[in-house]
């Protein structure tokens, strides 16, 4: 294991594992989950796999379920980003369901926010009253719950 | 809450984990939020509102807050020898609604290796 790796997945050990009543930890990770140790894996409270309605994200998302089902996490949810309409939204609950996966939320397709991510800056301060962020927002609730 | 965000990249997942961030910073208050980037192409801080200028300021990880340590059997290992609260303070980023950024995926290259 190469030492700069072996430093990520320590810290991020000792910070996911030390995270208590007093402080909430949001890791945001590639689908590959490289720095996630067992360890770590079974101190999270929950994972969720964000998947896009096509075929490629799909598989890579229920790739995410496996692996994260082998690290030991025991709650593990898939949100749909980027739905756009009823065909998306089914094609996206037939796969989950064929997959045995969790889905608990979607957040729907969003010109604004391609436009606030352009200027560079937090979707929330640029666009707040936004279809996406409103959607994220309500997504706390059942993430947090 | 210990939550961890992963999926393809593109797939908005980094949007999600920022706003969600932003959100829980201000309903959980006093309660911090510590956002921790573990993407090999880190632009959460972005997402978070940190302006670029800041975020560029944030430093790597060293490899030197990694020490060897001998078992009781003679084999080595390899552990996180630092106070993650201090290297917190020192690497992190505090960006708006006061949610704390880490970057993992700047790992210096200079260093104890």
């Amino acid at each position: 294991m190469c030492s700069a790796h072996a430093t990520v997945r320590g810290f991020l050990g000792e910070l996911v594992a030390r995270a208590d009543n007093d402080r909430h930890v949001i890791v945001d990770m590639e689908a590959g989950l490289e720095h996630l140790s067992r360890g770590t894996g079974r101190h999270l409270s929950r994972l969720v796999a964000v998947l896009e309605p096509y075929y490629r994200s799909m598989e890579t998302a229920r790739n995410v379920v496996a692996l994260s089902a082998e690290l030991g996490i025991d709650d593990v949810v898939v949100v749909a980003n980027k739905v756009r309409d009823a065909a998306d939204r089914d094609a996206i609950a037939e796969f989950c369901a064929a997959h045995g996966m969790r889905l608990v939320g979607e957040v729907p397709f969003d010109p604004t926010l391609t436009q606030a991510e352009r200027q560079g800056g937090a979707p929330i301060d640029l666009v707040p009253g936004s279809p996406a962020v409103m959607a994220i927002t309500r997504l706390a609730d059942v993430l947090t719950a | 809450m210990r939550l961890a965000i992963a999926g393809k990249g593109g797939t908005g997942k980094t949007t999600i984990a920022g706003t969600l961030a932003r959100v829980l910073a201000r309903s959980a208050a006093p309660r911090q939020v510590l956002a921790i980037d573990a993407d090999t192409n880190p632009n959460l801080a972005s997402v978070l509102g940190i302006a670029p200028q800041q975020a560029q300021a944030i430093v790597g990880l060293p490899r030197s807050l990694m020490e060897r340590r001998t078992r009781e059997d003679g084999t080595t290992h390899v552990v996180f020898g630092a106070d993650p609260e201090s290297v917190l303070r020192e690497y992190g980023a505090i960006g708006p609604d006061a949610v704390r950024l880490m970057v993992m995926g700047k790992v210096g290259h200079g260093g104890a290796g």
